[in-house]
């Protein structure tokens, strides 16, 4: 085929300008990259790279900044968000391709999708102004009680419960991500070959132990790349965070306490940057996001198209 | 209690498990669309669309400009990001297809897909803002149209991907050249497909916030000048909601009501398109 296209000088102008086209993905990511490193390059020789991951000072009078409180945020509300999100996205994936009678796969699947489509501004608003009154008149007085004689876990639930808190917020990315994890490992389970899992009920097995010993290791590596693709998505996600974690740069160890992200930081923090070190600052966390969920996404990227390579086999 | 009957048991509490995961799901979707629609339509009225926001703290005045200003922006993203995701998908589709390059670049869009949105916003900002000392709309529709690009690009790619290669065939053999087989055959053969793409691609970018907040910003006046900050919905249903008047509550519900209702319908045509055509 490409000698065809050699001989006409439009074709080669076509072929030029749709290889243009398509090189603008490989510019951007490369271009993000230089401007974010080149914009907090202030930032990067006064603070550092470890100092600036590990310093929990972010002080914009004293111009003195450490990401670690924006990272321990990013980190916590990622993690409570899966640990909530993965046991009913698999659950989801579960009762969509094993349980559910034929006439409500399509249903079920429609609702998960719209679920992903919702904007995340509208997650944040219904955050703030419905879920977090909840959280705080019910859901965190009844949790601080029933924890309070517990040692360890009752560390969590100290404070006031104000429902701005990380607990709140990991709810709301949670409901977030569930729709991509349930919708890979939706499609992970419906390419277990049906001999397979025929055979194990012909060995008297029951629908779940066909679930659990035969559909998820068969499935393992999609679902695991469903997992981290969510994984990434929670920590770029900014709206519906910044609605309803406040903004603390402080680390905490209770969940009802405020906290901050990278991704809320720089949403309420860039606009109003006034000074060289403090919008470098800011630039310089921008960077540890973007190099953070781009490993992530790139894993998650791996384990799906390895997955991908398996069942197509 | 047999080893038979205690499979069953724990068998029968793992699916029952399985179906409240569902039903908590479908919970969540109901619970959220239903109170933006019960808030939502509460506040909607007439003239929300036709009047300008009054200062803030006072009743009445509505949101024209941000609605203005969200098609303003949206229309440009579209016109800059849907060209050139075409015509990139087209490139990995036919010209590499195949070729490694061609899966390298699939590869780095579906991760672009997934890249925070608020560090797009922070790359633009300062390409864009910083040098012109200002806030600008074309700053935020470049910004949504980074956003766009990958989408629009790799339902390009599969779709074209999808045109049985013997139509192109049929096509050299009448001796036309590839470019011609491209927008002549192979074009009009995934037409449907690449305008789901599109269309899925306009409601990615509808509802985003975060790049906007510091590339358009926003405007309290109604405002077509691109080069000047304008507004959009989606910084206003910020800026409201988290502001202190219940006037500017209302109208956050109903600006969400809007912008919620228009997506879901993009989304759902996108889908109903997609099964229709591709199944």
């Amino acid at each position: 085929m490409a000698a065809i296209s050699k001989k006409n000088p439009v074709d080669l102008i076509f072929s030029f300008v749709t290889a243009i086209a398509s090189f603008s993905v490989i510019i951007f990511i490369l271009g993000i990259l230089y401007v974010l490193v080149s914009e907090s390059s202030l930032a990067i020789s006064r603070f550092g790279i470890i100092k600036f991951l590990t310093s929990t000072d972010w002080n914009p009078v004293t111009e003195s900044f450490g990401a670690l409180t924006n990272i321990y945020g990013t980190i916590v509300t990622t993690f409570l968000s899966l640990l909530i999100a993965i046991p009913v996205a698999i659950g989801i994936a579960i009762f969509v391709t094993e349980i559910s009678p034929n006439f409500l796969k399509t249903p079920i699947g429609i609702a998960i999708e719209l679920l992903a489509a919702i904007p995340s501004i509208i997650y944040g608003m219904w955050g703030l102004f419905t879920l977090s009154p909840i959280m705080s008149n019910y859901v965190e007085p009844f949790l601080k009680k029933i924890t309070a004689g517990i040692p360890l876990v009752s560390v969590l639930f100290q404070g006031t419960p104000m429902g701005i808190d990380i607990l709140t917020a990991s709810i709301i990315l949670s409901i977030m991500i569930i729709p991509f994890t349930a919708s890979i490992s939706r499609d992970s389970f419906n390419l277990t070959p049906a001999v397979v899992k025929e055979s194990a009920y012909a060995l008297g097995a029951t629908k779940w132990e066909v679930v659990k010993n035969v559909v998820i290791p068969y499935s393992k590596l999609g679902v695991f790349g469903g997992i981290v693709l969510s994984l990434g998505r929670a920590l770029g996600e900014t709206m519906a965070v910044a609605f309803v974690l406040g903004n603390n740069h402080r680390i905490t160890t209770s969940l009802l306490d405020a906290a901050a992200t990278i991704t809320v930081t720089l949403a309420n923090e860039f606009a109003e940057a006034d000074n060289d070190v403090y919008l470098s600052a800011l630039f310089y966390l921008a960077l540890v996001l973007f190099v953070m969920s781009f490993i992530t996404l790139a894993i998650a990227k791996f384990f799906l198209l390895k997955a991908e390579r398996k069942y197509s086999r | 209690m047999t080893r038979e009957r205690k499979r069953r048991i724990e068998g029968f509490i793992a699916l029952a498990l399985s179906t409240l995961a569902a039903l908590l799901g479908l919970f969540w979707l109901i619970f959220i669309l239903g109170d933006v629609l019960v808030h939502g339509l509460k506040a909607l009225n007439l003239s929300l669309f036709l009047n300008d926001p009054s200062p803030p703290g006072t009743e009445g005045g509505g949101l024209r400009n941000a609605f203005v200003g969200q098609l303003i922006i949206t229309v440009f993203a579209t016109l800059i990001g849907v060209p050139i995701g075409v015509l990139g998908g087209t490139f990995l589709a036919e010209y590499a297809r195949g070729r490694k390059i061609a899966r390298i670049i699939s590869i780095l869009s579906d991760i672009m897909v997934s890249v925070p949105s608020i560090v797009i916003g922070t790359f633009i900002y300062a390409i864009l803002v910083r040098p012109f000392g200002h806030f600008n709309g074309w700053a935020g529709a470049i910004a949504l149209s980074i956003i766009m690009i990958p989408v629009v690009l790799r339902t390009t790619e599969d779709m074209l991907s999808l045109v049985p290669w013997t139509l192109r065939e049929a096509a050299f053999a009448l001796g036309a050249p590839y470019y011609k087989v491209i927008t002549q055959v192979v074009y009009r053969g995934a037409a449907t497909g690449i305008l789901t793409g599109i269309l899925l691609s306009i409601a990615r970018v509808a509802g985003e916030t975060a790049p906007l907040l510091f590339t358009s910003f926003n405007n309290s006046f109604f405002s077509l000048n691109m080069n000047q900050p304008i507004s959009s919905l989606t910084v206003t249903i910020f800026q409201y909601a988290m502001g202190p008047y219940d006037n500017w509550h209302e109208q956050a519900w109903a600006a969400a009501f809007v912008i919620t209702i228009f997506i879901l319908l993009l989304t759902i045509t996108g889908r109903l398109i997609i099964k229709w055509r591709y199944r």
